[in-house]
């Protein structure tokens, strides 16, 4: 039987993987794929969690993460589009108009 | 069994994870991230979330990540010549990662958690009872959400409204 604690060390290094991506990566879509790699790495730690607990109410919890994510995938993508019309780029360091 | 398909599925997660943030070109991180999905759905069956991980591989394998590779190949981007911000954002993220790696496994070593479960089973019947019971209101509250979110998508999608004429065939067209 696997640990508890491997599931939670896995979620761990997708967390990081994704704030490592968000951080070091420029193409606003990269970016926002990394964000659903962090979103999912919570997750494993959910349903891990979950068996600790010793109830379902873990994955109740990953069942609305995942809506939020589908929202968040529509609406991020319309933005997307929407900045690519306007600066006929998504690199995140050209768009910068609302910088101080 | 169990511990060998844990440390393949978490493999392909990790390579594939690094995938994504390494691929120069969008569209190969996207399917990096497919993988890598489709991997998390292992683990979730392996920890007995049934429902979960068919949910994953429909909503986020299928769904999101059509719905990004859709937008990538509609975007027609080129492929970045140097894909990172510079060394000293790398040099930050390094830094991240680090704290990141160092936290959790203390949190891991402090609260040993070694016990695994076997009567908690996320089966369709099981999630369906807790979400039309205890989680009524955020389920309804979750319905409300999708639907702003696709009359948002909608706005954002539209192009401008200044209306335009166009002539086909001699007739005046509004568009």
């Amino acid at each position: 039987m696997v640990p508890v604690s491997w599931y939670i060390i896995l979620s761990a290094i997708m967390f990081t993987l994704g704030a490592l991506g968000v951080i070091v990566r420029r193409n606003a879509i990269v970016v926002f794929m990394c964000i659903e790699l962090m979103l999912n790495g919570v997750n494993i730690a959910f349903v891990a969690l979950s068996h600790v607990a010793g109830n379902i109410n873990g994955q109740v919890a990953v069942f609305f993460v995942m809506v939020v994510a589908a929202a968040e995938a529509a609406i991020g993508l319309a933005v997307i589009i929407t900045v690519f019309r306007s600066v006929q780029s998504i690199e995140t360091q050209n768009v910068g108009e609302l910088k101080g | 069994m169990d511990t060998f398909a844990f440390l393949v599925l978490a493999t392909v997660i990790t390579l594939s994870g690094i995938g994504v943030i390494a691929m120069r070109n969008p569209i190969h991180s996207a399917l990096c991230l497919i993988l890598n999905l489709a991997c998390v759905a292992g683990i979730f069956a392996l920890l007995g979330a049934d429902f979960l991980a068919a949910a994953q591989i429909i909503v986020y394998a299928g769904a999101i990540m059509v719905l990004v590779l859709f937008v990538l190949m509609l975007l027609n981007l080129k492929v970045e010549k140097k894909n990172l911000l510079g060394y000293i954002y790398l040099a930050f993220g390094g830094l991240v990662s680090v704290v990141f790696i160092l936290m959790f496994s203390y949190l891991v070593r402090v609260e040993p958690l070694n016990q695994l479960a076997d009567n908690v089973r996320g089966s369709v019947a099981a999630m369906g009872k807790i979400l039309y019971t205890d989680a009524i209101f955020p389920f309804e509250a979750a319905s409300v959400l999708i639907l702003a979110a696709i009359t948002g998508a909608v706005m954002l999608g539209k192009r401008s409204y200044k209306k335009r004429t166009t002539h086909i065939k001699g007739q005046a067209i509004d568009i």
